[in-house]
């Protein structure tokens, strides 16, 4: 490896990483709260709102994120009461908003797949039980129903956690300069291209290690009560 | 006309995006084929803790699940990999231009990510086995590769279906990726109409639609296999 | 082993030389999507001044072309992947593409300007040390990988630069406005100006040539890898040969409109 190259990279590369981060907490903040109210939706015994919460899964789960991303960033970006209208330029009109935008969308998806299967292994019981008691149906939920969901979700919430780091470097392809975006940029001026991709790819291995620890440690928390 | 269906049907892309789709299934099924291989070799090696060859294979996936498919991506297509030039020659592709050779790489690339993924599945699979069914086997003195055969296959197969079937979902959305360095797939089809009528918010609906559609095909295939491969019981 | 992985060896080889035997066809990778240089349709044929000059030179040297399509900043690793023998995509001699590939003399040169919606404050200025100071702060598309985004990112490093796989993809933005300026070369931004979605825009008249900063290369070349130097000795004279005759100036009308070959020195 030669060390000049590895000394004009890395910083450069760092630079990304920040906005890498920022895209992720960013993504994963709306995408499971919109998640969680499609988990909701989809429970519910309102036949309109599960079978939205249902078309949404399937067509977001179905397509790939790129083909998302370049619908909403070129596909909204050529239409002109889009462009017209300053709130929806603001994000559309900006790449990293316009990622930020796809990916919570796309994760939302999923998470409402995996908040679900939670929402679902709850014993009916429990919820009967709290209503007996006179809770509200909003405490119950507060109360039992989602810290218990998410406890159950959590080991699943992790991967797609993951996933989503990793579709962050897809707002690359739409002028975003987070990591993959500079590391492209790199390479194409020194054509160094494994050392570059290897500094790079150190990174999104790093992220990912932070957070799956992140979320194990909140696992081992929420668990803290079984015996061990 | 802002959203120029015309053009679509005008610019013979109607044909030049059903050919995409073409190439995407086949590089889905051919990333899937070679993935699955993959993700057997390596899944019967983590299973039966084969020592020094488990790193190899811990490594390999925890990298490919770790790092964005689109940087392996471009590693595997920008980086000058001669070996796969070879690989690629010594099946035939004589030119080793066109398509033939993003083709090879692409299949290379995203079996490289399909395979790390049905890694687990099949592990997962194979602990999955009640233990006990092996041991009984063994007590019969049935031989090693008849227990292989007749016991751990095809309850493997079962209990992996239904992760093989998110597998492919998930490679078939991946190979969109490949779009970026210029296989003539669905996406890239979708891509260049776009750039040239200047209309992408069709194309890219278009991509859409052909894509989700190759998934819940898929999705009803597998749940026919599922049904298909349940265990009878007597009545 | 030994045994075996001589085997193995000779497999290879034996597939590599038959691979590289297609003798008489000369494999050419270019873009594809760069109007009017080269212009891929939907059945991957390709037309344009790169595609002209190929067929030019395969007439020339006795082969047969092979056109290959390929992302801009994709072609250099291509090449040393022996993907292709040649590349024929309006490609700038430069310094550090030197160190990677060979190029045959430059058969043609082209000035590189700025394209700005009309009205802009930029609009009106008249010489480069000026605009590049404008620059300042503002958001400027040009493609991937190119001697324009080399240049943009050392002689105006404060601008917001915006770097796009494809032409198309930045004049898309540009024309939505999500980009304030767009440099690249004359000739494909006044392709652009000429569609319906370029109307609202002009260029901004600085003429930035390659003489004003060697980041801009020495003219258009084609580029060889760097072993193949008896193709290289071929080209040249082929090349030199096609200039003088006038035939590569009679392609750049057609395209250009104006004679951008460049003679041998």
């Amino acid at each position: 490896m030669d060390f000049e190259l590895v000394r004009l990279a890395v910083p450069t590369l760092a630079k990304g990483l920040w906005l890498t981060a920022v895209l992720t907490v960013a993504s994963i903040a709306i995408g499971f709260n919109l998640g969680l109210a499609l988990a909701v939706m989809r429970l519910s015994k309102n036949r309109a709102l599960s079978g939205f919460a249902k078309g949404y899964s399937t067509v977001f789960r179905g397509t790939p994120l790129l083909v998302q991303l370049f619908l909403f960033y070129y596909g909204l970006g050529q239409l002109s009461f889009v462009r017209d209208n300053p709130v929806l330029w603001w994000i559309v009109g900006d790449g990293a908003h316009c990622a930020v935008m796809a990916l919570a969308l796309n994760t939302a998806a999923y998470t409402s797949e995996i908040l679900r299967g939670g929402l679902m292994s709850i014993p009916g019981g429990l919820v009967e039980a709290a209503q007996a008691c006179g809770m509200s149906r909003l405490l119950c939920f507060r109360r039992i129903t989602f810290p218990l969901a998410i406890r159950q979700a959590l080991p699943a919430y992790g991967n797609e956690l993951v996933l989503v780091v990793k579709g962050t470097s897809l707002a690359s392809t739409i002028t975003v300069l987070e990591i993959t975006g500079h590391a492209k940029r790199l390479m194409s001026q020194t054509y160094a291209i494994l050392e570059i991709f290897a500094i790079a790819g150190v990174l999104y291995l790093l992220i990912n290690l932070v957070l799956i620890t992140l979320v194990r440690l909140l696992e081992a928390r929420l668990t803290r009560y079984l015996p061990r | 006309m802002e959203l120029g269906l015309w053009q679509v049907w005008e610019g013979g892309w109607v044909s030049a995006i059903l050919r995409g789709a073409a190439i995407t299934i086949a590089l889905g099924v051919a990333s899937m084929a070679f993935g699955i291989v993959i993700g057997v070799a390596c899944g019967l090696i983590k299973w039966a803790r084969l020592f020094p060859l488990t790193l190899v294979v811990d490594f390999y996936t925890s990298i490919v699940r770790g790092v964005p498919e689109l940087l392996i991506i471009y590693l595997l297509f920008f980086s000058s990999v001669e070996f796969v030039a070879q690989i690629a020659a010594a099946f035939g592709y004589e030119g080793l231009a066109g398509n033939g050779y993003a083709f090879t790489i692409a299949v290379v690339a995203i079996a490289a990510i399909s395979g790390a993924y049905s890694t687990e599945v099949v592990r997962g699979a194979l602990a999955a086995i009640p233990g006990g069914h092996i041991e009984a086997a063994r007590a019969l003195g049935i031989p090693g590769r008849r227990i292989f055969r007749r016991i751990i296959a095809p309850q493997m197969l079962r209990i992996a279906v239904p992760g093989m079937n998110n597998v492919w979902q998930t490679t078939i959305k991946d190979t969109a990726l490949v779009s970026v360095v210029g296989l003539q797939e669905l996406m890239r089809a979708a891509f260049v109409g776009a750039g040239s009528t200047r209309h992408p918010f069709i194309f890219y609906l278009i991509a859409a639609v052909v894509y989700l559609a190759i998934t819940l095909v898929s999705q009803g295939g597998f749940d026919w296999i599922e049904r298909l491969l349940r265990p009878r019981t007597r009545k | 082993m030994k045994l075996k992985s001589l085997l193995l060896a000779t497999f290879f080889a034996a597939g590599l030389t038959a691979a590289q035997a297609a003798e008489g066809e000369l494999s050419i990778g270019t873009e594809g999507e760069y109007p009017p240089w080269s212009m891929a349709d939907s059945a991957g044929n390709v037309t344009g001044f790169d595609a002209d000059v190929g067929n030019l030179l395969c007439a020339k040297l006795e082969m047969k072309c092979h056109f290959v399509v390929q992302a801009f900043d994709g072609l250099i690793p291509a090449l040393k992947a022996k993907r292709f023998d040649i590349i024929i995509s309006g490609m700038s001699i430069t310094a550090e593409r030197k160190k990677q590939i060979n190029f045959s003399v430059g058969y043609a040169e082209l000035a590189n300007m700025f394209v700005v919606k009309k009205g802009s404050d930029l609009a009106g200025i008249k010489d480069i040390e000026t605009l590049l100071k404008s620059l300042d702060g503002r958001t400027v598309g040009v493609q991937a990988g190119t001697t324009h985004a080399h240049f943009v990112e050392k002689r105006a490093s404060s601008t917001d630069l915006k770097t796009y796989d494809t032409l198309d993809q930045m004049q898309i933005d540009l024309a939505s406005g999500r980009v304030e300026a767009a440099f690249a070369d004359a000739s494909a931004l006044q392709d652009f100006l000429a569609r319906p979605d370029g109307k609202d825009f002009q260029f901004v008249d600085v003429k930035v040539l390659s003489t004003f900063d060697p980041t801009l290369g020495e003219g258009i070349g084609v580029g060889i890898s760097q072993e193949n130097t008896e193709l290289k000795a071929r080209i040249d004279k082929a090349l030199c040969e096609l200039v003088a005759d006038g035939s590569i100036g009679k392609a750049s009308q057609t395209w250009f409109k104006t004679d951008i070959s460049r003679p041998c020195q």
